[in-house]
């Protein structure tokens, strides 16, 4: 299982409140939306690679911030050149377009996920005064994926022993019998599961209708504040240039 | 005090099956531990259920009678409140938690019920203390093991400090380390005087704990007892009440009539090893299971079963090679041939319909397999849904298709996790049943019942490897029977590593880490001045091509330029190289310390075990290889990946479309060595296996040399130095087979790059895009970086035989040490055996000795060679640890102290006396490094060694080297004598020497010997009977067990056994006297 959504913290420069991390993200959504400046694109994906460095993840923040240099490179180097037949700079320009419009949101969900630890999460949504009946399935769904991650795995070998192929050709010659026998077993036992789970939920008190505490303390510190403000103003400042050139255009 | 009056509960609703519980009154009063057991379906887990609020809030149902739990009614109230006053444990670790880490975990009850952060902190701590749970903390929870989990799952319960407990079949899917694990959990609760109610089927590890056994019997309660009725139940009594057994030592073991001694090996198993990341999780030697036999995998969770059974059967990758019924098979070959039946059956069945399942890719008709289905007593079920079964009967399913598809090998994975009795008997005729079907029957269980019901060997495995394989004969079910007794290590399942290999070496360099990135940013400037003289050189044909004039004087700076930049290079080259060699020597130097500090830590038995050669190659060889990893690879490589990156970009600078297609091109190549390196990297397990069978050859031929000579130069020795020296070239040639295709790939495409952009670049120029001077200069910087990629690349073909040589490092760093703790030794010198075990691999060799050795008397060991009597002494001198037992000396256990403070207490002469190539001063010394010169002179005059060493060449500076030639074994043992009395230890361990002496040498021995023993605790190993005839105690020892013990007297007096090892000695005694007279 790579799919690693057992975030941590613990090598973080600054701890930044996941309510922070959500801001960030929203921005970064309306900022991929309006970007119609590109050196100012530019800077912000730069400062959303610093921002992941802090959170701790120094080493991807330093490979996205290569690939976004090289990406930006390339594009810079295509317009000053003006050259090559168009199919390729069609090809190649769109997939740099591509990159660079997903980036923000891409580096975002990256401080989101691998920094924030669940029980953060939760503590956060409380402190939004979302509701518990929201709250709890969230949780229970990032606990459900490295879940599901298991179970599939156990399946692929499962098909190994009795002879079905997951080669791409198998796939491709019975696409539906292939779905078929993958998703049977993973439904049944993810059921099962599923409901064990839901026993043992109750079993502990979930559904209580009292206010949760929190152990792990979540508060917005002063940095905190100023990084929303600071993301706000520029997300509303690329809002808001994206209303003139898109009402301009 | 909860109470249940007259219950009645059936199951309802949508899937409803009418099963229930009726007219249930109990009464369980506070602080009390009830256990419900009885047959699956009897309702066990329906009474937890309406403890713990379940029914009827969750499962729907009739409900008559109420439940109470002191004031509150649970069938009444919402699950919120009953869940502060009752902590519940489910049976599958898998679905009771709901964060990711477990510490989130520990404390989710608590913030359920919404406590202030203090107290929530306080409870946590407590939890924690109490359980023992620190190395559990700030973990990822799907890394843990299940019963791991279940400690989790346990704490998180016991932090929201419930008034009751109610645990449903908790023990069920976990091993004999869990279990006892969870047993400490319970007792801890109990003492908190805390009501349990646990429902179960192994009822064995709760006999201490209970108070009460409930015996529910088809929904009604029908019997009550207490520990000790049930401890008195027979088997035959519990077996008609579908009860597992109160006491592991008390199952019936059916011991197998085959010897199997003829068998054919169905499983032949060579040098298998695998790595998952950076860990090593399998390392076997050898594996030969026979035919048709049923072997039963032991062990611990983690300790590589699974791995191992997924190996097997072809679905993990590994090293080595298996073969099946005699022939080695790939990884595909062995996927076709095996099957597993896993632990969650829901996984592995696909179908609509049971008869269906079965026929899938089955090699069998349908009316076979209609048979098949009618053998396994799923008949009537054949047009069922799968997922509409019980568990027992999809398991069944499950063994139909296996045995349908024309499976040789089947796996099981916890088939009796969760099972009754019945159930467990009925799986085990199963097993039984299909045995002459099926090749072999490999299960993975920790369930000893299961295990002596009907396996018929049983492999143990610990930390990755087979430590031993045993029939269950009636030698073996002891064993086994013990082995599910004995406690386990505490150690918990290791955190996961994400770290690469190279951040691992990098660690090992430690201080010396920031030396290594210096080394690699001095290097790269050199790299980058070895490039820069090409884009000067394109500089210059740039001005040319544009029509400029070039003359000598103009350009006389750029080539000043370009001398420059190779001096720059050669130099930067240089003290990079200088800076990353010391970087790389002094951390050669801190990991040999390292290996050696632990080598000491280690059982000195399993050192020894290792080949010298074997060792000579970590210590030398193995370590030798990072520093070419450190002082090489690692700052040149990254020069040389930094300055063609550098020089790509200037080529996109210059031309993107050029750059982009040397980019491609350089990307095949990697692309190449990667191929090359997962290519190599498979089969380099294989060849490093070949290369260390061939070091321990060449080792053991050269130190047998004597002998070869002299008898047969073509004898069995020859033949197995050559054997590993042949296959030792196939698999390297096979490896290097595997590997040069690749090799010639990404040569030829690094080294001509330049190739694939000619003929680009002339198209650009044609379409008029590209200036030629542009052209040349893309051309010049391709040149540039060909030769650096290449130089780069020669370090990817090595990475895997590094990276291997670490791993083989680290798992010599990795063995567990024997148990030491930092207790002095108090009380007198005396020695006490109490029940000790030791197994030996296969052979259990200590099998529950008991005996005290009083301090200053002698007592001697006696009995046949093999019967045990070296081992004891050498458990004594904690060589090695007990598996079960203990050893005292005084009122200290040796596991809990030191190896220094046992050495300053006991004086251990063996038969094999070792002399360190000194003088014979310094040798005796060694018995007390602060000894004088008289002093040891002394300690030789009472040990009998002056007379003969005064008359060595040079006296007491002989060079023991030379000297060594010189004495014979009963001088060299008076020698060990001499240190013994310079030690002047309290304890004497004397083996006596087997290797017989003449009579006057064997006098002054006597002499020598009455020195050392003098008011000392001795234990002597006696060959000779004669020789000990006046020890204050002579214990006989037969095949690891005590025969006979007391005197002399005694002794002769009452065992027969005695008598006739006397007659012997003393027959033996005066042969040697006549053939001396002779």
């Amino acid at each position: 299982m790579n799919i690693s959504v057992y975030g941590e913290d613990r090598g973080a420069l600054v701890h930044f409140d996941p309510r922070t991390k959500f801001v960030i993200f929203l921005v970064s959504l309306a900022v991929s939306a309006n970007s119609y400046n590109a050196a100012a694109h530019s800077i912000y994906c730069a400062v959303l690679c610093g921002m992941l460095f802090l959170c701790g993840k120094k080493w991807n923040a330093v490979k996205m911030s290569l690939l976004l240099g090289f990406a930006v490179y390339i594009r810079t180097c295509m317009e000053m050149q003006a050259t090559g037949s168009t199919v390729i700079v069609t090809i190649i320009s769109f997939l740099v377009t591509i990159f660079l419009y997903f980036f923000p949101m891409l580096v975002s969900l990256l401080i989101i996920t691998q920094t924030t630890r669940v029980n953060q999460f939760l503590s956060a949504f409380q402190a939004m005064h979302i509701p518990t009946k929201i709250v709890i399935p969230i949780a229970v769904m990032f606990r459900f994926i490295p879940t599901v991650g298991e179970e599939w795995n156990g399946v692929r070998k499962a098909m190994a022993f009795r002879g079905m192929s997951l080669e791409p050709s198998a796939i491709i010659r019975h696409p539906v019998r292939t779905v078929e026998y993958i998703l049977i077993p993973l439904l049944f036992s993810c059921i099962s599961i599923m409901e064990e789970l839901a026993a043992a939920a109750l079993a502990r008190g979930m559904d209580s209708s009292q206010q949760r505490t929190a152990y792990e303390p979540v508060r917005l510190k002063a940095y905190d504040y100023i990084t929303i403000i600071l993301f706000l103003t520029v997300g509303i400042w690329f809002f808001a240039a994206g209303l003139i050139t898109g009402g301009a255009a | 005090m909860i109470e249940l009056k007259g219950v009645d509960f059936h199951y309802g609703g949508e899937n409803g099956t009418g099963d229930g519980v009726d007219g249930i009154d109990l009464t369980i009063a506070d602080g009390e531990c009830v256990v419900l057991c009885g047959r699956s379906g009897c309702g066990k887990t329906t009474l937890t259920r309406l403890i713990n609020g379940l029914i009827p809030h969750f499962y729907e149902g009739e409900l008559i009678g109420e439940v109470m739990i002191g004031e509150h009614n649970v069938s009444k109230s919402a699950l919120s409140e009953t869940s502060k006053i009752v902590g519940s444990v489910f049976q599958n670790p898998k679905s009771q938690f709901f964060n990711i880490d477990t510490t989130g975990e520990l404390v989710f009850g608590c913030e359920n019920t919404g406590l202030p952060r203090d107290e929530i902190g306080r409870r946590l701590d407590r939890t924690v203390r109490d359980l023992k749970l620190t190395p559990l903390l700030n973990r990822n929870i799907f890394e843990l093991s299940g019963g791991e989990k279940q400690q989790i799952a346990c704490g998180s319960v016991y932090a929201a400090e419930p008034q009751v407990y109610v645990l449903d079949e908790p023990s069920s899917n976990l091993d004999k380390k869990a279990i006892n694990r969870i047993h400490d959990i319970f007792a801890r609760m109990k003492a908190n005087g805390n009501t349990i109610v646990i429902s179960e089927h192994r009822i064995h590890y709760l006999m201490d704990i209970a108070d009460r056994f409930i015996y529910l019997d088809d929904g009604i309660i029908t019997g009550e007892y207490t520990a000790d009725e049930m401890r008195a139940m027979s088997d035959e009594t519990l077996a008609e009440m579908g009860l597992r057994c109160t006491d592991i030592r008390n199952i019936p073991a059916n011991m197998q009539n085959d010897s199997f001694q003829n068998a054919a090996p169905a499983l032949d198993v060579i040098d298998l090893s695998c790595s998952r990341g950076n860990s090593r999780i399998l390392d076997i030697d050898r594996i030969l299971l026979p035919e048709n036999s049923i072997v039963a995998v032991v062990g611990d969770n983690g300790c590589g079963k699974s791995t191992l059974a997924e190996v097997l059967c072809g679905l993990s990758p590994s090293d080595g090679s298996v073969a099946l019924g005699g022939t080695f098979l790939s990884d595909k070959q062995r996927q076709q041939q095996c099957y597993m039946v896993m632990q969650d059956v829901n996984r592995q069945l696909f179908s609509d319909s049971v008869l269906e399942e079965v026929m899938l890719h089955a090699s069998v008709s349908k009316e076979e397999a209609e048979q098949t289905l009618a053998d396994l007593g799923l008949a009537d079920f054949a047009d069922r849904h799968p997922a509409s079964l019980s568990g027992g009967q999809k398991q069944r399913t499950a063994i139909a298709a296996a045995l349908c598809a024309g499976k040789d090998i089947i796996l099981y994975d916890e088939p009796t996790s969760g099972l009754d009795r019945t159930g467990m008997q009925r799986f085990g005729e199963l097993l039984n049943s299909t045995r002459s079907k099926v090749r072999l029957s490999f299960i993975i269980t920790h369930d000893p019942e299961l295990i002596l019901h009907c396996c018929t060997h049983v492999l143990h495995m610990e930390r990755g490897r087979v430590t031993a394989f045993y029939p269950i004969n009636a030698e073996g079910a002891q064993r086994i029977r013990h082995y599910f007794r004995s406690k386990s290590s505490d150690t918990t399942s290791k955190v996961r590593e994400k770290q690469s290999q190279i951040g691992k070496i990098l660690e090992y360099a430690g201080k010396e880490r920031s030396k290594v990135y210096w080394a690699a940013f001095l290097m790269m400037i050199g790299a980058a001045a070895s490039v820069l003289p090409y884009g000067i050189v394109g500089v210059l044909v740039r001005k040319i091509l544009r029509g400029g004039t070039v003359t000598l004087a103009a350009s006389a700076p750029l080539i000043g330029a370009v001398l420059l930049c190779e001096i720059l290079y050669a130099v930067f080259y240089m003290l990079g190289l200088r800076v990353s060699h010391h970087a790389a020597f002094a951390t050669l130097e801190n990991i040999r310390c390292k290996l050696q500090e632990k080598l000491e830590q280690q059982p000195l038995g399993s050192v020894m075990a290792r080949s010298k050669g074997e060792l000579k190659k970590l210590f030398s060889d193995d370590i030798e290889s990072i520093e070419m990893l450190l002082a090489h690879m690692i700052p040149e490589g990254a020069a040389n990946l930094f300055v063609p990156a550098i020089a790509l970009l200037l080529l996109f600078y210059t031309d993107w479309q050029l750059a982009l297609l040397t980019l491609l091109t350089a990307g095949i190549g990697l692309s190449v060595s990667g191929r090359m390196y997962s290519a190599g990297m498979d089969r380099m397990g294989s060849y490093f296996a070949a290369s260390k069978r061939m070091n321990s050859a060449i080792v053991e031929y050269v130190n047998g040399m004597e002998v070869v000579r002299v008898f047969n130069r073509d004898g069995a020795a020859g033949e197995k130095y050559e054997k590993a020296i042949t296959d030792y070239r196939d698999l390297a040639l096979n490896w290097y087979r595997v590997c040069w295709p690749w090799m010639a790939l990404y040569g030829s495409v690094f080294s001509s790059i330049v190739l694939y952009s000619l003929p680009f670049g002339i198209l650009l120029m044609l379409l008029g895009q590209l200036e030629i001077s542009n052209y040349i200069l893309a051309l010049i910087l391709s040149f540039g970086i060909g030769p650096l990629l290449l130089h780069c690349m020669n370090f990817v073909g090595s990475i895997p035989q590094v990276s291997f040589k670490i791993q083989s490092l680290e798992k010599a760093l990795d063995e567990v040490p024997v148990k030491t703790g930092d207790k002095e030794i108090t009380g007198d010198h005396s020695i006490t055996f109490e029940n000790v075990r030791f197994s030996y691999r296969d052979n259990e060799v200590i099998k529950g000795v008991s005996f005290r050795a009083e301090q200053g008397k002698t007592t001697a060991l006696v009995g046949h060679s093999g019967s045990g009597k070296s081992t004891l002494a050498k458990l004594l001198v904690h060589y090695y640890d007990v598996s079960e037992g203990h050893i005292r000396i005084g009122n200290t256990d040796l596991c809990d102290t030191s190896l220094e403070q046992l050495n300053a207490h006991i004086a251990y002469v063996s038969q094999e006396v070792f002399l360190f190539n000194k003088s014979i001063m310094e040798n005796i010394r060694a018995g007390r490094q602060n000894a004088s010169d008289d002093e040891v002179i002394a300690a030789a005059k009472k040990a009998e060694c002056h007379d003969f060493i005064m008359k060595l060449p040079k006296g007491y500076d002989t060079p023991a080297g030379l000297a060594g030639n010189m004495l014979s074994g009963g001088q060299k043992q008076r020698i060990a004598f001499a240190r013994a009395i310079l030690k002047d230890a309290p304890i004497i361990i004397l083996d006596e020497a087997t290797t017989f002496v003449d009579e006057e040498n064997e006098r002054k021995m006597r002499r020598a010997m009455e020195q050392i023993t003098a008011g000392k605790t001795v234990i002597v190993i006696a060959h000779k009977l004669s020789s000990v005839r006046h020890a204050d105690q002579i214990i006989l020892l037969d095949q690891g067990a005590i025969a006979a013990a007391g005197t002399h007297e005694e002794l002769t007096a009452n065992s027969d056994q005695y008598r006739q090892l006397w007659a012997m000695s003393e027959e033996t005694q005066n042969w040697k006297l006549k053939e001396a007279r002779i």
